[in-house]
């Protein structure tokens, strides 16, 4: 599914990621986990196409190479980014652009796009899966949206999307437990033998209610470990620094 | 440069019926339009806008004679049930007011009232001069219009060169509600001027929205002043939709005479190539507890112009004063231009009012954000210029009217 060898990333001649290597194959979900300022943003945003940094390195998506991949053709290709901080766009309605993402997903992929009934359809049954509201859904995109708010509507936007690759930047910092559990939730009820995840966070909690294959802990731009579920646990207790 | 305006004092002399006063007037406003010329940035209300030289670069000559209205068809907006006015270069062609109690309602050609003090601004001095038609309306007390009125301002394939002034009136009585779209059709392929003088009175209790909007590009070029009197309770919104003008300067003067009036003037444009487009208030809060309310948003692409000169005065009795005034630019290109100049001018120590402007660009990180949704750079700004401009749509209660407004402005969008 994703293959990244070697990856390093700067941006404003800072060097973040220095020699990056990570294989997730389909059906595998990897948790990195890692001390602020190791790079885990800067993963994140890198795979989803953000432009700002210099890149090198190779990273493959599907057995091809993503570079020169636009950030809307990564999505298209079925690459989905969770932010840390979604943003708040006024005066754009939420279930509007929901359904303009799907139906230009959908036309890149060749499907008929959906009409405005049988995506009502579906917003309501992802929603309802996830226990969403769906009155914050024709609000304005984000705008005023609780932080677990605006959480909860980036995994809507992942069950509705469908992606092969998600990537959950932080998508668990700053949610109290029943919103947590929502997440852990949308995500466990997404993977297959064919999706693959990757999921970044800070702490172990998440990791209670989502079972990694793999744990990988990024310091200083580098994986510096690799270990199953267990060595989580282990960095709750130990803390990051003991790694170094 | 501009060889000749040809308006001359035997103009005037052809103007039919016309009393010793009227003719005194009109002189003495052609005079002074004279004194002056077409303004320019010397002018503080122009400071932005160097009209004379728009004219000098635009206009080879200027014919001000009026012209004629004579017209085969005009096809109606389908959009939704309303009652109509035509004007044809400015001159009362028709009414049709089906949808109405037709005996609340007066409609004649043009006002001819010349109890006009001298203006500063030239171009009114010049339709004061010569001003000979458009069309006067009057709605009795204790009536509410059931449906929208369309003033269809049409402009005929014939019209070049010329600077039409037209004047206008509306008069609504105690207690009356009133909903007008001004919707401009311009056949014309050429250029002209149409300056146009309008005069808005409210009674008490009385409600008008006046919504102006055209339905294509055009070359000519729009100047029109309005001037709204506000009696105890009355309550106007103007909400300005004329993108696509090549000129267009709207200018706006609201008294709010009386306690409780208020006063809504809000915008959402899009200005494309070479568009300029000029939004100019001037809110007088003359009594207490009146509020007002201005919002304009604008987004402006390649090579356009837009402008807000807002001000607020608020006098000395005007307690409990609440104004607002917001201006905000979206800026698509380094090519375009947005100047604002919010003032405020306050007597009153116990009042609310509060001014903001900003300009800048498409916020990168929502574009980056839409774009990992799978929707295309160009497409994502579109999202965000509507989403810019929706505040303002937002404001429109009729659906189908919200909907007319939203494809227009979508239309303009999608061939961004």
């Amino acid at each position: 599914m994703l293959e990244i060898k070697n990856l390093q990333a700067s941006i404003n001649n800072k060097t973040i990621l220095k020699g990056l290597n990570l294989t997730i194959k389909p059906g595998e979900l990897h948790a990195i986990m890692g001390p602020n300022g190791s790079g885990k943003s800067t993963l994140a945003n890198v795979l989803s196409g953000k432009s700002g940094y210099e890149i090198s390195g190779d990273v493959n998506y599907e057995g091809k190479s993503l570079k020169k991949v636009s950030v809307e053709e990564r999505a298209q290709r079925g690459i989905f980014l969770a932010f840390q901080y979604p943003l708040e766009i006024p005066g754009v309605n939420t279930n509007n652009f929901l359904k303009t993402s799907l139906n230009s997903i959908r036309k890149s992929k060749g499907k008929k796009e959906l009409d405005t009934l049988t995506f009502l359809k579906l917003v309501k049954e992802k929603a309802s899966e996830l226990g969403i509201n769906e009155k914050i859904l024709s609000r304005q995109l984000n705008v005023g949206f609780s932080g677990g708010e605006k959480k909860k509507n980036e995994i809507l936007q992942m069950k509705i999307l469908d992606p092969n690759l998600s990537i959950l930047d932080e998508t668990d910092s700053g949610l109290d437990i029943d919103a947590l559990k929502t997440i852990a939730s949308g995500v466990n009820s997404s993977r297959d033998s064919k999706k693959s995840f990757l999921v970044i966070t800070h702490y172990q909690r998440l990791l209670e209610y989502i079972k990694p294959d793999f744990v990988h802990v990024l310091s200083n731009g580098k994986i510096i470990k690799t270990g199953c579920g267990e060595l989580a646990e282990e960095l709750e207790k130990t803390g990051y620094q003991k790694l170094n | 440069m501009m060889q000749n305006l040809e308006i001359n004092f035997k103009q005037i002399d052809k103007i039919k019926k016309i009393t010793k006063e009227e003719k005194n007037f009109r002189i003495k406003n052609l005079e002074s339009f004279k004194a002056s010329g077409f303004p320019n940035k010397r002018q503080e209300d122009w400071k932005f806008t160097d009209f004379k030289s728009i004219v000098d670069s635009n206009f080879k000559e200027l014919d001000a004679q009026r012209v004629s209205s004579n017209i085969n068809k005009i096809d109606l907006l389908k959009n939704f049930e309303h009652n109509y006015v035509l004007l044809v270069n400015g001159n009362l062609h028709s009414s049709n007011f089906d949808y109405e109690e037709k005996s609340k309602i007066r409609i004649n050609n043009y006002d001819k009232s010349i109890d006009y003090e001298i203006s500063k601004n030239p171009l009114i001095c010049l339709n004061h001069a010569l001003a000979e038609n458009g069309y006067s309306l009057e709605i009795d007390k204790n009536y509410k219009f059931k449906k929208v009125l369309v003033i269809y301002n049409l402009f005929t394939k014939d019209i070049k060169n010329k600077i039409l002034n037209n004047k206008n009136k509306i008069k609504i009585n105690e207690n009356s509600e009133l909903h007008v779209i001004e919707y401009t059709i311009n056949e014309s392929k050429s250029k002209f001027i149409n300056n146009v003088y309008e005069n808005i009175i409210l009674e008490k209790n009385s409600k008008f929205k006046n919504l102006f909007m055209q339905n294509n590009k055009s070359d000519g070029f729009f100047h029109k002043f309005i001037k709204n009197k506000l009696s105890l309770n009355a309550d106007i919104s103007n909400l300005i939709f004329s993108s696509g003008l090549k000129f267009n300067k709207i200018d706006i003067e609201c008294d709010l005479v009386e306690e409780n009036s208020k006063c809504n003037i809000l915008s959402a444009l899009f200005l494309k190539k070479n568009e300029h487009q000029e939004i100019k208030t001037l809110v007088n809060h003359l009594a207490p507890n009146c509020k007002s309310n201005q919002k304009i948003k604008k987004v402006l692409s390649s090579g356009s112009k837009g402008v807000y000169q807002g001000k607020i005065y608020v006098k000395d009795i005007a307690q409990k004063t609440d104004a607002y005034q917001l201006s905000k630019a979206l800026l698509l290109d380094d090519n375009a231009e947005f100047n604002s100049k919010p003032e405020l001018e306050i007597y009153a120590d116990d009042v609310k009012c509060s001014h903001g402007s900003s300009s800048g660009n498409i916020d990168q990180d929502s574009l980056y954000y839409l774009m990992t949704r799978g929707l295309s750079r160009k497409d994502s700004s579109k999202l965000l210029i509507k989403g810019f401009l929706n505040e303002v749509i937002e404001f429109i209660k009729n659906p189908s009217i919200k909907k007319f407004i939203e494809t227009n402005l979508e239309y303009q969008i999608n061939e961004y």
